[in-house]
């Protein structure tokens, strides 16, 4: 493997072999490339990724990341950590693959002794496509749009993660103004994600005005996704060195104002929210998840953050435009759904400011990069890797190319995969009825954890 | 002031859509739901050549919008209209081997219940925006149940997994006749983009019988909701193409 391996994360990208992870280390994905097994550990501490040849101390953590991609399509997985739970009382429920109360194909076995729950298995790759089978072979345009359907309501930064570290890779000038447009795609999906959260949350406390006033402003932001970029969920406006969307000046000027009253009219309903006894008792000291659990068992994005994990891939891994741009690092120390839903709340009004600042400060060069030849003396040996953070948390993908420029390895380290253990462990020794308002605050989804 | 949800509630007035009484808007139905309208001077070898899914057929000259991901590909090659050009809405339709709307039977009634057989969540999230208050599903006398017993019609969204290929007949098995069966979206209609892919059994449609096909990559809210009440035989006969 020569030096320039890695990815675009400039800095804060450190490469050396470690031993085991260090007190305030998190593992964040294992892969494989070039034959060689290699770890990803994020360093909350002096916010730097590292990468490493794969220590081998294999942890119960490790072991479950390496489940996760190495699974097989139509057989269905379960997560299972810790010990087992057994004896005199004890009753097993299943919970899926069909259920309203879950809206995608995936399950869940809850061990519960009376009303208590004492632990959880989730049971995820009910559907697994096998998205990083299938573009193998594939020119990275036309694995593109495998890419960007892994996940529909993550789309955005799915794509971008991988045309980053193929571009990377290609080594191809991107011009500034299409990784603006990219940045502005991922905070309208981490704010309709968010919102769609929140009203799933407000659903299941029965706070029907809250819910419907919540999902109209998503159908508010889905309709400005349609219209600046031609998709609700933001299909196929990424291409391979640009995007394939303008936004010009005037078009910038509106959606500031549009997503501004967007979060005007939210903030509106969380003060009514936040006044809402009701509402706040089934949030409060429900499912918490203890900062040393979040930690070790890797969670990411606003779970680990709730849990007052400093970790945001936006600043710890910034690419362009992020290094430039204001983001509010959210978090909070208490680690239960309340905690989890206070960052959601506080992120769409931080993204909001950042929307804001990009679409204010918008370069004004072109969207198109040249990607002309760009087959030719691709770097095989190496692989690239990127960050972005998904609105549930750090996506990582790794890629290679062949000597013709297809793609010859994929791996994707999906934010929900990491994020069941976290939610399992939150959950036990809560009530049964807290089970919708600790898996909401996750935000997880099985499509993106399955993919 | 007491902080009251009814009132706020009532101050926001109505924002739901006309349709089915009128015409969707273009918000409503947006440019990618519009299926691509190959131009008059096309290509039909080059463009099926430059299709991801196989949707072009040059033989039959036609575009197969049941397979089609609407990734106009195609209008960016020159085969196909750019998106926004007037192309007509698009029609949920019927399949060649439909029941009998139910409308008979059950009056203006209709209770539906979604499952996911592998899809990207896209179609999910939007068969789930049909609650709110832009489409108001219930002021038209539908609504979700939560169970198959209960259902009148199966909602199926994504590739048919073979993890799910079992449950999902078992799930048809335990609906009570009459039933409908609606697949939403290309990935349950043809596999769309999935097909061939290691997580692809087969069309829904080979698994269970299916009445009406919404294609779309996801399809709009407007567009199931056009699909559901085809099925429910409360759209015009003219209105619905076979």
């Amino acid at each position: 493997m020569s030096g320039e391996s890695g990815g675009p994360g400039g800095s804060r990208v450190e490469r050396r072999n470690i031993e085991g992870l260090g007190e305030n280390m998190q593992l964040s994905s294992v892969f494989q490339a070039s034959g060689l097994a290699y770890a990803l550990i994020s360093d909350t501490e002096a916010n730097k990724t590292i990468l490493s040849e794969l220590p081998p101390t294999l942890g119960e953590e490790f072991g479950l990341l390496l489940r996760g991609s190495d699974a097989k399509t139509g057989i269905p997985l379960e997560l299972e950590a810790g010990g087992t739970v057994e004896g005199y009382g004890v009753f097993e429920f299943p919970y899926g693959p069909v259920s309203s109360g879950v809206p995608e194909a995936g399950g869940f076995r809850l061990l519960t002794y009376g009303e208590r729950i004492l632990k959880i298995i989730p049971q995820v790759n009910f559907k697994k496509r096998g998205v990083e089978q299938r573009v193998l072979g594939r020119k990275p345009e036309d694995a593109l749009l495998l890419i960007e359907r892994s996940a529909g309501n993550f789309s955005a930064s799915y794509s971008t993660c991988f045309v980053t570290a193929v571009e990377n890779l290609l080594g191809l000038e991107v011009p500034s103004k299409a990784k603006w447009i990219r940045a502005v795609a991922i905070e309208l999906e981490r704010i309709h994600n968010h919102l769609y959260a929140f009203g799933r949350l407000a659903e299941a406390a029965s706070q029907n005005v809250a819910a419907a006033q919540t999902h109209a402003l998503r159908e508010r932001v889905l309709r400005l996704n349609s219209k600046q970029f031609g998709h609700r969920y933001l299909f196929g406006f990424n291409s391979l060195g640009g995007v394939r969307r303008d936004l010009p000046k005037e078009e910038c000027n509106n959606l500031t104002n549009e997503i501004r009253l967007v979060a005007r009219e939210f903030s509106g309903l969380v003060e009514y929210f936040l006044s809402s006894r009701i509402f706040l008792d089934r949030l409060q000291a429900t499912a918490k998840l203890p900062r040393r659990d979040a930690l070790a068992l890797g969670a990411v994005g606003p779970s680990a953050r709730g849990s007052g994990i400093q970790w945001d891939d936006r600043l710890t891994y910034p690419l362009e435009p992020y290094e430039d741009i204001y983001v509010n690092l959210e978090t909070e120390p208490g680690g239960d759904t309340m905690a989890r839903t206070m960052v959601r709340v506080r992120e769409i009004e931080s993204s909001t400011i950042a929307l804001r600042e990009l679409l204010d400060r918008m370069p004004g060069d072109g969207t198109e990069g040249n990607t002309e030849g760009h087959g030719v003396g691709g770097r095989t040996e190496d692989f690239a890797f990127c960050r972005i953070e998904s609105p549930s948390g750090d996506l990582i993908q790794v890629a290679q190319l062949d000597s013709q420029g297809r793609v010859s390895n994929l791996q994707i380290r999906p934010a929900s995969l990491v994020n069941w253990l976290p939610l399992a462990r939150s959950l036990e020794g809560n009530v049964f009825t807290d089970f919708q308002f600790a898996f909401e605050s996750f935000g997880l989804s099985f499509a993106d954890s399955d993919r | 002031m007491p902080k009251i949800w009814v009132v706020r509630g009532l101050k926001k007035g109505v924002l739901t859509t006309g349709y089915p009484n009128a015409k969707p808007t273009p918000e409503e139905l947006p440019g990618r739901s519009q299926p691509p309208m190959p131009t008059p001077k096309a290509d039909w070898t080059a463009g099926e050549k430059g299709c991801p899914t196989g949707a072009i057929r040059s033989g039959e000259k036609k575009i197969d919008l049941g397979s089609c991901i609407y990734c106009r590909l195609c209008s960016s090659a020159g085969f196909a209209f750019e998106e926004g050009d007037e192309v007509g809405a698009l029609k949920a339709s019927l399949t060649a081997g439909h029941r009998e709307p139910i409308k008979q039977i059950f009056g203006r009634s209709l209770h539906i219940m979604m499952i996911d057989v592998g899809s990207c969540n896209a179609c999910n999230l939007e068969v789930l925006s049909l609650t709110n208050p832009y489409y108001d599903l219930s002021r038209l006398g539908i609504s979700f149940t939560n169970s198959p017993k209960h259902a009148d019609a199966l909602i199926v969204v994504g590739a048919l997994n073979p993890a799910m290929a079992d449950v999902l007949k078992r799930t048809y098995e335990s609906m009570p006749e009459p039933k409908l069966v609606i697949s939403v979206g290309a990935c349950a209609i043809s596999g769309g983009i999935f097909r061939g892919a290691e997580g692809f059994v087969s069309p829904v449609g080979d698994a269970v019988p299916v009445d009406v096909m919404v294609p779309g990559c996801p399809p709009s809210p407007v567009q199931i909701l056009e699909g559901l009440l085809l099925g429910a035989g409360r759209l015009k006969k003219e209105d619905a193409r076979p």
